[in-house]
């Protein structure tokens, strides 16, 4: 089978460690998003794998096979890098075909691939030209034509889309998930996008500092994030977080949050917590708008709407602390206007520790 | 909540209006167009002046005398009132067996020069490219360009004393193997082995500082993809180093061919004796024998005004072949 395990790497420069001992297994076919802010390692971890880094510590099998000392052309990889790395002198089949050619296929095997992959991708009609007289979204099918021509048994993906513009970037997003679909190749995707992370993933990992926070499906990272972290990483805009402390609610556990009440499920993680210092997270999406003081309710002021057409964002300041509700316009955003502050059901709100980061409350099911 | 609340992607009546109304800006003129670029970048042209008086002092100024190739000159006289013998001169460079073997003799050395002298740059940038060691490369890297900083007249009395018939290294090593002295530089034969040898060694170095700035700008992630594709450093060098620093070579390849004419004459003149004038003597060392020492003005001005069309043309084909076939160009 095609799979990369990675079990305790560590990456360090000298006597700075900047990826500490992850273990990570990506089965064969899978799609795996490594995701995290700048500097996190994804990366590195990634170029790991190529064979671009040296590993400092830990092993990596490919297909079963330790690859640590194994030359980056022996590990049955290919990468398609962030800046496309075509070269400039070649024309767009030349481009293809430059890695069978290296690797000196006969021509009329390499006419053939090349011929394949173009179609593919639609780039048939571009083969003649050069990698300048190309768009964007052109040269970054032209990269991962020039991967997938050589069959390899893992794709890597450095950030591909990150030099594209919004709407192309959605548009090869779903093309490169059709890709995957229709190749069925191991693929290991590095991103700081979170939307590409959720759209792409069959398994997302939240990278922070070096180290993995938490890895499973993008539905279980969204419902269910393990700290406070992967949940202000993921979503867009990311959850609310706001700082609480655990209080009797009389029918079950509920937090004060500046003065203020909110119910939370009664979750086992919550038990015997009452005066522990807490963050409190709420989804924009789960926010449900109140107009007028109410039980159960937690007020605040509104300062900013933004629209987004179907939809907008109420930007709102809670005891002092910014908290975002995504809301339906339903066509009328005047009606926005009297927005008091928010409810959310007990059991779509998250608390986490203060002091770890790390969640209390229980799972939520994941449909 | 105080103030109304400020809402994003809204605008008024007003600015719909304005932007669906066809409001456009007037047409302006190249005129109006050209002051207004002059308004807003003149810091830029001010710092150009010095550069465009120098060209005028030193480059076109000079260009009035040229009309002396044309005249019978006299200093006496002036250029201006000297009198005007048409082709005179040229008829005379072209009858003259001195002239026409210095023409001959540079080309053949320019073409030395190109040949051997023009790739060598190259692949000392490719080979310091290739070097892992940062010491080793560092100290290489100085000793190449360390002649470049010479005077030409040490250079010169390096060469003498290298191949001094009594004393110098290259007869002592001879004499090793059991050859007989020779003094390399009263043989016609060797001057041209000994100058283009000279001129590599005192200016390759240098010049692969530019090809080494044309390595460093090709991306990194070329190499890493070609890395990962499979690629060897010797592979890698051919499909991915040189072809990137084509343009570079192509640029670097016109301007040499437009300075063909222009052998070193300082070089020349501090090797040449006449006992190898055969080979030795170029337009330039002609122009200066005949021009400052004979006096003769005009016909050394008819010979370097040659040397200068000829330099305009073979510069002006580099670049219009250069742009057709590799789009790459001077202008």
């Amino acid at each position: 089978m095609s799979g990369v395990v990675l079990k305790s790497i560590v990456k360090a420069y000298g006597a700075a460690q900047v990826v500490h001992g992850i273990d990570l297994e990506v089965q064969e076919k899978e799609f795996v998003v490594l995701v995290g802010p700048s500097g996190c390692g994804k990366s590195t971890t990634l170029r790991m794998i190529a064979g671009l880094e040296e590993i400092s510590g830990g092993e990596l099998t490919i297909d079963g096979r330790v690859m640590n000392r194994v030359a980056p052309k022996d590990r049955d990889v290919a990468m398609v890098f962030q800046n496309y790395a075509l070269y400039p002198h070649l024309n767009v089949a030349e481009n293809i075909a430059f890695g069978l050619r290296i690797r000196k296929e006969g021509k009329q095997e390499i006419e053939a691939a090349v011929e394949e992959v173009s179609g593919i991708l639609g780039l048939r009609d571009y083969l003649e030209r050069r990698p300048a007289d190309l768009s964007g979204g052109q040269r970054q099918r032209v990269a991962m034509g020039r991967a997938i021509v050589r069959r390899p048994k893992v794709f890597l993906f450095d950030e591909p889309l990150s030099n594209l513009d919004a709407k192309l970037r959605t548009q090869m997003r779903a093309e490169i998930k059709r890709l995957h679909k229709r190749l069925g190749v191991t693929s290991i995707y590095v991103t700081h996008d979170q939307v590409e992370a959720m759209t792409l993933a069959d398994r997302i990992v939240v990278m922070h500092d070096g180290r993995i926070e938490q890895i499973g499906s993008p539905m279980e990272l969204f419902l269910n994030p393990v700290n406070a972290f992967v949940a202000g990483f993921l979503g867009a805009p990311p959850m609310n977080q706001i700082k609480g402390k655990i209080v009797d609610g009389g029918t079950g556990p509920a937090a004060d949050i500046g003065g203020q009440k909110i119910a939370l499920a009664p979750l086992p993680g919550l038990q015997n917590a009452v005066g522990r210092e807490v963050i409190v997270g709420v989804r924009p999406e789960y926010a449900q708008i109140v107009t007028a003081p109410q039980d159960g309710a937690v007020m605040g002021e509104l300062d900013l709407v933004e629209t987004l057409g179907s939809e907008a964002l109420l930007h709102m300041s809670i005891g002092g602390e910014p908290f975002v509700i995504r809301t339906e316009t339903l066509g009328n955003i005047n009606k926005l206007d009297d927005v008091k502050g928010f409810t959310a059901a007990p059991e779509l709100i998250k608390v986490f520790d203060a002091k770890t980061g790390m969640a209390l409350s229980g799972q939520t099911r994941v449909e | 909540m105080s103030g109304p609340v400020e809402k994003s992607g809204t605008s008024s009546p007003e600015v719909v209006v304005a932007a669906q109304g066809g409001v456009r800006a007037p047409e302006r003129s190249k005129f109006q167009r050209v002051g207004e670029h002059l308004r807003r970048e003149w810091q830029l042209y001010v710092m150009l002046i010095p550069t465009i008086l120098w060209l005028l002092v030193f480059l076109y100024k000079p260009m009035y005398g040229l009309q002396i190739a044309f005249k019978d000159y006299s200093v006496f006289r002036g250029i201006a009132n000297s009198p005007w013998v048409g082709l005179e001169h040229f008829e005379t460079l072209f009858g003259n067996d001195q002239f026409l073997r210095a023409l001959k003799n540079t080309i053949y050395i320019s073409m030395l020069s190109l040949i051997f002298g023009f790739p060598m740059p190259i692949i000392l940038a490719l080979m310091f490219n290739e070097v892992l060691n940062k010491w080793f490369k560092n100290t290489a890297q100085t000793i190449v360009y360390l002649p470049h900083f010479i005077s030409s007249v040490i250079i010169a009395g390096i060469v003498i004393t290298a191949f001094s018939p009594s004393a110098g290294i290259v007869n002592t090593i001879l004499g090793w193997f059991g050859y007989d002295s020779v003094y390399f530089l009263t043989k016609p034969e060797w001057f041209r082995p000994i100058f283009v040898g000279t001129s590599i060694w005192q200016e390759a170095g240098f010049q692969s500082i530019v090809y080494l700035a044309a390595i460093a700008g090709v991306s990194p992630t070329l190499y890493e993809s070609a890395v990962v594709d499979g690629a060897s450093r010797w592979q890698m060098m051919w499909k991915i180093t040189i072809p990137s620093i084509m343009p570079t070579i192509i640029i670097m390849l016109i301007i040499r061919i437009g300075n063909m004419l222009e052998v070193s004459f300082e070089m020349i003149i501090l090797l040449y004796q006449p006992a190898t004038y055969e080979t030795a003597d170029v337009v330039n060392t002609f122009i200066y024998r005949q021009g400052i020492q004979g006096g003769q003005y005009d016909l050394a001005g008819a010979a370097g005004l040659f040397n200068a069309v000829v330099a305009f043309v073979l510069v002006m084909s580099a670049n219009t072949i250069s742009k057709r076939y590799s789009r790459t160009s001077l202008w």
